[in-house]
């Protein structure tokens, strides 16, 4: 008893001193390491992204050799709830990337500085006004995008050609491509796709085809429960065909490419945002490609240009100025564009975008090819989601499983998102 | 009977009478104080204080970003009467703490007996048993749990089921046999018990002719409930508090289909999540509640079957 005491005691001190030296290093302006001015920068992504962007801090720290940047990475969903307790606690990183989703919530809280105040050192006038403005809220520059993004099937060249299904075009239906994942099936024997029945970017592309949107213009609910359940029956029936992956499969899914069915090797194709399919290079040797969403049945597109990963400065910052710093060398600086590639999208930066265009090569080149053989044929993207959009993100996932654990009716489902969705946009 | 019962009322009027004899020690009192105040600032400060924000938190709407909008009981209400997944969290937690609670302690008991007859190597061994326990708590062995228990992992080879961690049926068995294996902490206690069981009472019952199984129950068992007891209370205490490895044998969900949805993985899904902070505090209000009316009827059963050796010594005085 009195052992066990003792040990529990030591390791509590001892967690407690290293508690302590976290947040001794961690307080945002804090200037430790040797008097450099010490910045915070976090982000989301893959091992590709995070080795890029480090190699392109270091660049920023060797022009600024009096600042010293922390970085630190993770998946999206872990790097949502690190992020909203961070800035919640007054604790937000000094420069952060933010997703469309999360700009209304943190702008309105007060978390995130006014970016018009460091125009000195951030400059703005070579990114396209219309894009700019997707990081405003109530007139107020709070964050800036880094790239656009458009959502993709991603799919494993090799396998999908040597089963001698028609490879996707550009226009499909979603009929195609559920007839396209049956084959698939069935010629490999492994499911065509990931379920897109758990996400909601890929139910917001199947309404958007249908000329409808997740979202109303006054921040409603943009659909009805019939309308969701019929995408759910959708997806439950390919599922319970096994043309789609397993329950089993898809509830792994946590935002990073490694637990895609497709990363494990455990289906043909996946849904995914095209920057970031640059991940699964690594994971399926013989190479991916990337061809357009499908369509709704009178080929209406459903996907998108989305202004992709903001960063936006803590309005708790010590360091305004080389946070801006930091941000405009990441959005216009020309060696840096080299290392970062599209790892987070094509460049904002027209300058650089029209300069780096002909230069990018490998999986940054399918990412420029793919989005410019969408460009013009996509509508307009939709205004930036409420807030209690980051919440229902995680509700849709968690209420699909309920559907493809077999242990709710699409129908039943349906009806406890509208429900769910509508007490959350209220509040 | 009613002689005994005539000095107790005058008996108990004289305490106030003899309170000033304690007058004098409360000259120190200014002393005791200050050496108090380290642990009474950090206790009111980090323990307290909080405390009372969040109970004034459980009554207001509050996302974290925007003051707090006082609501009264709606939190509280709308726990009770609208929210299923509220239900269904109590009921996960409630299973696993019938789970996992007995049959950690059964094992704690199982191995503590074994190493009790040992004759070498016991100091070994019980550090070994131990371990889990201190590891047990941390993040980075709830990450190789799920790992094992993943498909493909070890667990998944070795039997063929599938990852346990996928499947609602088998996922909160996961979790519950990670607590399991962290029977160390009991198990000492446990141990420590077993070695206070005087010996003769063991050679009185041999003596009688009492057997191994007939002297576990007769002599081992009730010497032994009090630090039963000790254990069951902290045990459960701590299974209806159980977040790390819930938190991270579900990948941070609940999942899947909100299967491991503990109690404490929803209260922080709703509070950080979500952002829902004062529904949040209003949850963590009840879970104090329910824990103490728990450990209360432990205590109240505990007068029918814990034995303390003083009270019969009490009765022999």
């Amino acid at each position: 008893m009195p052992g066990h005491r003792t040990k529990g005691f030591c390791a509590s001190a001892a967690a407690l001193a290293l508690c302590a030296v976290l947040a001794g290093c961690g307080g945002s302006g804090e200037s430790v390491g040797g008097g450099k001015t010490v910045l915070r920068y976090t982000w989301w992504g893959n091992p590709d992204r995070a080795e890029r962007t480090q190699q392109a801090v270091a660049l920023f720290e060797k022009r600024h050799p009096n600042v010293q940047v922390q970085t630190s990475f993770s998946g999206y969903d872990a790097y949502k709830q690190k992020l909203a307790v961070q800035a919640t606690g007054g604790d937000a990183p000094d420069v952060m990337q933010l997703d469309y989703r999360q700009i209304d919530q943190y702008a309105s809280g007060g978390v995130l500085l006014d970016l018009a105040k460091q125009k000195g050192v951030l400059h703005t006038a070579e990114i396209d006004p219309g894009l700019l403005a997707t990081g405003r809220v109530d007139g107020t520059q709070y964050a800036i995008p880094q790239g656009r993004g458009t959502e993709t099937v991603v799919y494993d060249v090799k396998t999908w050609k040597a089963s001698g299904v028609p490879l996707p075009r550009q226009g499909w239906t979603w009929s195609d491509w559920a007839g396209a994942v049956r084959e698939l099936a069935k010629k490999t024997g492994k499911p065509g796709a990931t379920d897109p029945g758990q996400s909601e970017d890929a139910f917001e592309v199947w309404l958007r085809g249908r000329g409808k949107a997740l979202y109303t213009k006054d921040g409603g609910l943009g659909f009805t429960a019939d309308d969701l359940t019929e995408w759910w029956t959708f997806a439950d029936k390919l599922r319970r065909e096994g043309a789609v992956s397993p329950a089993e499969q898809t509830t792994q899914l946590d935002g990073s490419v490694e637990n895609t069915p497709l990363g494990r090797g455990k289906a043909v194709s996946d849904f995914n945002w095209d920057a970031p399919a640059s991940g699964y290079l690594a994971l399926i040797p013989d190479g991916v490609a990337l061809a357009p969403t499908p369509s709704g049945e009178d080929g209406t597109p459903g996907q998108y240009f989305k202004p992709s990963m903001f960063l936006g400065v803590s309005a708790h910052t010590g360091h305004p100025k080389e946070s801006a710093e930091l941000v405009d060398f990441l959005l216009n600086d020309q060696d840096a564009a080299k290392i970062l590639g599209a790892t987070r999208g094509i460049p904002v930066n027209e300058t650089i975008r029209e300069r780096t265009a002909s230069q990018l090569k490998d999986f940054d080149k399918t990412v420029a090819d793919f989005q410019s053989s969408l460009e013009g044929t996509l509508k307009d993207p939709p205004q930036a989601p409420p807030s209690g959009d980051n919440a229902l993100q995680t509700t849709f996932q968690r209420d699909y499983d309920q559907v493809s654990y077999e242990r709710m009716s699409p129908r039943e489902a349906a009806e406890n998102y509208v429900t769910e969705a509508k007490a959350e946009l209220r509040s | 009977m009613t002689t005994t019962d005539i000095p107790a009322p005058t008996a108990r009027p004289k305490r106030p009478a003899t309170a000033p004899k304690r007058r004098p020690k409360r000259e120190h009192e200014g002393a005791a104080w200050v050496f108090l105040s380290p642990w009474v600032l950090g206790a009111s400060v980090l323990t307290l204080l909080p405390m009372a924000v969040s109970l004034y938190l459980s009554f207001t709407d509050y996302n974290l970003f925007d003051p707090p909008r006082w609501v009264g009981l709606r939190n509280y209400t709308q726990m009770f009467t609208e929210d299923p997944r509220y239900w269904r969290s109590v009921l996960t937690t409630l299973t696993y703490v019938v789970i996992a609670v007995p049959l950690q302690l059964a094992l704690a008991l199982v191995v503590a007996l074994a190493l009790k007859s040992m004759r070498r190597g016991k100091a070994f061994y019980r550090s070994a048993f131990y371990a889990p326990s201190l590891l047990g708590a941390s993040m980075s062995v709830a990450l190789v749990w799920r790992a094992i228990f993943n498909d493909g992992g070890t667990v998944d080879n070795l039997l063929g089921t599938g990852g346990w961690v996928n499947k609602p049926g088998w996922a909160l068995l996961a979790v519950a046999l990670l607590t399991v294996w962290q029977f160390g902490a009991p198990m000492v206690i446990f141990l420590a018990g077993l070695q206070q069981i005087p010996a003769e009472l063991y050679e009185a019952a041999a003596v009688d002719g009492a057997g191994k199984r007939r002297q576990f129950v007769s002599v081992t068992v009730p010497m032994l409930s009090p630090v039963l007891f000790f254990n069951l209370v902290l045990q459960t205490i701590q299974a209806f508090q159980v977040f790390t490895p819930a938190f991270a044998v579900s990948a941070g969900k609940g999942g899947p289909a909100d299967s491991t949805l503990f109690y404490t993985l929803y209260l922080y899904d709703r509070g950080f999540v979500a952002s829902h902070m004062g529904y949040a505090s209003a949850m963590a209000w009840v879970l104090l509640l329910v824990i103490g009316a728990v450990t209360a009827v432990l205590f109240r059963t505990s007068r029918s079957w814990v034995f303390y050796a003083s009270d019969t010594d009490g009765g022999a005085r």
